[in-house]
């Protein structure tokens, strides 16, 4: 229960916060997530390198990503079975909200 | 043979977008910025007009955050420049009309405003204490009055800074 309570903090993600956690299911460094995240979205939504710094940063503070690699210069992360269950959630979500949402798709059309 | 310019140019913390913009109109004069340094040094190469995108982020880390950092934005095609104080100086070629960003979202941007606030905030508190403590004090220099006029011109400058980018920050969220 508290568990679950410590999970619901970090919703709703933000919609780029969010795509980096889908990419992040594998290990990835910064670059990777980037074309990850383009490819996924199918070239929709595209990350800049300051907001994936700062992504990076905030989610590893938060032990919601953890680094698996150094390689030169480059850090590699994966999600921590915590910023599984966060991602998770938020799939849950966002599943919820469109079906409740297609629910009412006839009446608005 | 490389020519190159030197302008001295003052730079206010909460006007980065201005400063963003004036770095692309150099380039698409000619002149391709080659150094940033304290206190607002900038070293531009003469050459061919470019259109360059100029973009400003503010961060105050360890050497080693700092490679990773640097790291990813050189795989991501941006170029640094360099550094004034704590603000990073990037750069990259527009290609097709198409403008990239360091920062794709608002709560990025937000938070690139957050860290100069703490940041100012800090010196803005210790500089405070520092001038409490040694206006108290009866003080017998003759250049006395001089000393505490220009400390606390840099305090409420340091104090405005504050509150444009405290008005930045609030901009951002109310978009």
């Amino acid at each position: 229960m508290t568990y679950q309570a410590g999970i619901e903090k970090y919703l709703p993600l933000t919609e780029a916060t969010y795509y980096i956690m889908l990419a992040l299911v594998e290990p990835l460094h910064g670059y990777g997530v980037m074309q990850k995240v383009e490819e996924i979205s199918g070239g929709a939504v595209k990350i800049g390198p300051g907001t994936l710094y700062g992504a990076f940063t905030v989610l590893e503070k938060e032990g919601l990503i953890i680094k698996t690699k150094e390689e030169d210069r480059r850090k590699s992360y994966t999600l921590t079975a915590k910023g599984r269950s966060v991602l998770l959630s938020q799939i849950r979500r966002l599943g919820t909200m469109s079906r409740n949402g297609l629910a009412v798709l006839s009446r608005l059309i | 043979m490389r020519n190159t310019i030197t302008k001295f140019r003052w730079f206010w913390a909460w006007q980065d977008e201005t400063e963003e913009r004036w770095l692309g109109e150099m380039s698409k004069k000619g002149f391709h910025l080659l150094s940033v340094g304290i206190p607002g040094i900038y070293t531009f190469s003469v050459a061919e007009p470019k259109e360059y995108v100029y973009r400003l982020d503010f961060q105050n880390f360890t050497r080693k955050d700092k490679q990773e950092y640097l790291q990813i934005f050189q795989d991501a095609g941006w170029e640094h420049i360099g550094e004034l104080s704590t603000w990073q100086y990037f750069r990259k070629e527009v290609r097709e009309g198409e403008v990239s960003e360091i920062f794709t979202d608002a709560e990025s941007k937000i938070a690139k405003y957050k860290r100069a606030l703490v940041f100012m905030g800090f010196f803005l508190v210790l500089l405070s204490v520092l001038y409490w403590g040694q206006i108290v004090n009866e003080n017998p220099y003759t250049w006395w009055g001089v000393i505490v006029a220009i400390y606390s011109l840099i305090i409420l400058l340091l104090a405005f800074s504050f509150f444009k980018i405290a008005i930045r920050i609030n901009q951002l969220k109310r978009r």
